[in-house]
């Protein structure tokens, strides 16, 4: 046991003995410190790790799980580049949130159950980022969505709330599914599940070739499609985990969950999971698996990018946000390149977390305006807010940052991640034939779209006027909305200075220095592979991002609003492609349309079978009843009948009259002295 | 000539007349009457039967232990009918059926 993996078991534990206390403990207000303090254990943990392990050997530690007769399942913990970067990542972001938190859910009853949750998802992300085995991987899955279920319905007595995490949970059961299936495939054919021996360097995975259709390892073979199907398996666990088209609709009605909560899980961690699967056994998929997960992940960002076009609700944007840049992730991976896409889940982690702590900061004092002034509107609403930027101004600062860094604007950490992305995807496309060389093109139209609509939700939010009227005749100057407390603004201030270049890199502008890539690829990125591509894109793209910009800044400041919301784009785009309609009148209605037929069965066929059979057992017994009581004893009563019966037939002859008892006397007497007589003659 | 024959006919016939006034009569002391014509015709067979008994003359003495057997009867049964009706007010013996079950 050496000290980087006793300092990793400290990371991933120390938020579950937080949640644990805080469970036996209750209701008390000292669960906040419990968890604030595991966290920030935890980071201190990581860092140290992140120091001993990034770039140096890869560290890997193994205990006994269980024994079956001579089979041992040995789990453990694996160090390499990519655990260590999400060991980091984790509490990097999340301590800010819990310090966040603090203020953010202060006054809400039932607090204690937020930190508990809070720290059961930290601890089991950590522990999902370290297992070296993709079962226990599997559980720290669960765990996390588990943790996610509660979280987003932190609020269960709304109705919508209790709906969107039961929603969040099915979905990401059905990728639970595909990622349980692979397991099964990959232990059917390789006999392990240990995540090094399959996928480390030259692992199992890699050995296994695919002559002639088939996929042979070692004396294991299955046809070359089981390939196929075991990364296609895999990939459904990521997509419903990280929202990918068509399982992206639990993430708009996740924001149903505290904004805290919005930010870490689903926006920075875990939908990054999936990310993350995919990175870690990306030796597993082939050409097939990665085409599909290309244009599955194009069409993520396609759609959310024209979801977010039109929502009012500032979270919906967000969300619909993290959707489309999830699916940028995917496109990545897609093409092979493993070590941007991680690259762009850690810079996408710090600016949607700031994105939407600042958000939160909005809301909370977009509520307490409403309640300050009796007012009844959604605090969630971009179109009642305006002007906050003079209200609000760290807030708006750090918010701006964020965006910029989403637009992919020179200067930020998402400028170099966009770049390097949509630099390599070009690269791939050019080199390939047939529609896949549509993805970079379709890529341009989703970053220009993401620009516009972070900006179209930051004019509206922070520039022109408040909309929101208060009545009485208030002028919008006197209206009076506080800014943030620090405690809000602060974490947010931190986490949006790492959104800019100098975390990542030394120069704003190249892409040749990137630590974190280069670190994560097989071999350094330079600037120089991609020739001519890396001084046209980035110039094209950022004056792109200009353009709408502008476009926007006239509509939305100015008011010059052009487009028409009653045209069916707009409203396809609103109502979010009508998709949840679709997934209720396909999926939803049939399946509790089928749970009543069952009840009905239940009810009727199998409880009436059992009442049926109580029935018959009863009618059996009254007969048998009925049997005993007229038959059996009425034989006994007949006998006693009868003798009655005989009795009162001989009690006619004792009358009591002695002339009758001669008469009877001398009867007898002739009867015998005829027989003698006849008996005689 | 009046044979045996006819002595026992006769007796026969009292024996029956007694009888049936035994067996119908409403008044007591008649089957009294009908008890004592019962046993005066079976002295009329004794007596009758005698006849053949020239040594011992067996049954006219049979006869007289008869007649007096029969009045010691009657006295007895008069004393009960008295009795009876002392205690019934009547002498019917239809009337009297407390030993009816």
């Amino acid at each position: 046991m050496t000290y980087p993996i006793l300092a990793t078991l400290v990371a991933v534990l120390s938020p579950l003995g937080a949640f644990l206390l805080s469970a036996l403990m209750g209701r008390r207000s000292v669960s906040r410190v419990l968890s604030i303090a595991s966290i920030a254990g935890s980071l201190l943990a990581a860092i140290y790790v992140f120091g001993q392990v990034w770039e140096q050997d890869i560290l890997h530690a193994q205990w006994t799980w269980f024994t079956i007769g001579e089979y041992q399942m040995r789990v453990g913990i694996l160090l390499d580049n990519l655990s260590v970067v999400m060991l980091l990542l984790v509490p990097l972001i999340a301590l800010p949130v819990h310090i966040y938190s603090v203020a953010y859910m202060a006054g809400d009853p039932g607090t204690h159950r937020y930190w508990m949750y809070l720290s059961l998802f930290c601890s089991a992300m950590l522990g999902l980022v370290v297992s070296d085995n993709l079962l226990v991987m599997y559980v720290f899955w669960e765990l996390v969505g588990f943790a996610s279920y509660l979280l987003i319905g932190y609020w269960f007595t709304k109705e919508s709330a209790a709906r969107a995490n039961m929603k969040a949970f099915i979905i990401n059961r059905i990728g639970d599914v595909g990622f349980l299936v692979g397991i099964g495939l990959v232990y059917a054919q390789f006999g392990s599940l240990d995540v090094r021996y399959l996928f480390g360097e030259g692992g199992a995975v890699t050995q296994a070739l695919v002559p002639d259709g088939i996929w042979q390892f070692e004396d294991h073979s299955l046809p070359a499609v089981w390939l196929t199907a075991t990364g296609m398996a895999f990939f459904l666990g990521a997509m419903a985990k990280s929202a990918q088209f068509p399982l992206h609709v639990w993430l708009a009605d996740a924001m149903e969950g505290p904004t805290a909560v919005s930010s870490l899980i689903h926006a920075a961690t875990m939908v990054a999971a999936g990310v993350y699967l995919l990175a870690r056994l990306f030796s597993l998929f082939d050409a097939n698996v990665l085409t599909i997960v290309a244009w599955v992940g194009t069409a993520t960002a396609l759609l959310g990018a024209f979801f977010a076009l039109t929502q009012h609700d500032i979270k919906k944007i967000l969300a619909f946000s993290t959707v489309s840049q999830l699916g940028l992730m995917m496109v990545a991976i897609g093409t092979g390149h493993v070590a941007i896409a991680m690259f762009y889940l850690v810079v996408h982690a710090f600016f949607k977390c700031v994105l939407f702590l600042g958000a939160g900061a909005v809301i909370r004092e977009m509520a307490r305006l409403r309640d300050r002034y009796r007012l009844a509107f959604d605090p969630q609403d971009i179109r009642a807010m305006g002007g906050l930027g003079k209200r609000m101004p760290i807030t708006a600062a750090s918010m701006g940052v964020a965006a910029l860094a989403l637009a992919g604007i020179p200067l930020t950490a998402g400028y170099l991640s966009k770049d390097l992305l949509l630099v390599s995807v070009f690269k791939w496309g050019l080199q390939r034939d047939g529609l896949v060389t549509l993805i970079p093109f379709l890529l341009i139209a989703v970053s220009g779209m993401t620009t516009f609509y972070i900006a179209r939700c930051i004019f509206k939010v922070f520039f022109g006027k408040l909309r929101v009227r208060v009545s009485q005749g208030y002028l919008d100057t006197r209206v009076h909305v506080d800014a943030a407390p620090k405690s809000l603004l602060i974490p947010m201030a931190i986490l949006a200075l790492a959104a800019l270049f100098p975390l990542f890199s030394r120069q704003p502008l190249h892409i040749d220095d990137l630590w974190l890539v280069n670190g994560l690829a097989a071999g350094t990125v330079s600037e120089a592979s991609f020739g001519v591509l890396h001084s046209l894109l980035p110039v094209f793209t950022t004056a792109l991002s200009a353009a709408l910009a502008l476009l926007a800044w006239r509509w939305y400041v100015r008011g010059r609003y052009q487009a028409d919301p009653s045209q069916w784009l707009y409203r396809l785009s609103l109502n979010q492609g009508y998709l949840d309609a679709a997934y209720q009148t396909i999926f939803v209605r049939p399946f509790i349309a089928l749970g009543r037929a069952a009840k009905a069965f239940d009810t009727h066929v199998v409880d009436g079978a059992v009442s049926g059979v109580a029935n018959a057992g009863r009618k059996l017994a009254a007969a048998a009843g009925w049997w005993d009581f007229r038959v059996v004893d009425g034989l006994v009563r007949l006998v006693g009948k009868t003798a009655s019966w005989l009795g009162n037939v001989f009690r006619r002859s004792q009358t009591g009259r002695v002339q009758y008892y001669m008469y009877l006397m001398v009867f007898a007497v002739l009867l015998v002295l005829i027989y003698h007589l006849v008996n005689q003659g | 000539m009046i044979t045996l024959t006819h002595f026992l006919a006769v007796s026969a016939c009292l024996f029956a007349i007694g009888l049936f006034a035994v067996l119908v009569r409403r008044n007591a002391i008649l089957v009294l009457v009908g008890i004592e014509l019962m046993i005066n015709a079976a002295i009329l067979n004794l007596v009758a039967f005698g006849r053949y008994d020239a040594q011992f003359y067996g049954g006219q003495v049979f006869a007289l232990f008869a007649i007096v057997l029969a009045a010691a009867a009657v006295a007895v049964a008069l004393a009960i009918i008295l009795n009876v009706y002392q205690q019934y007010n009547t002498i019917d013996p239809n009337e009297i059926q407390d030993l009816k079950e």
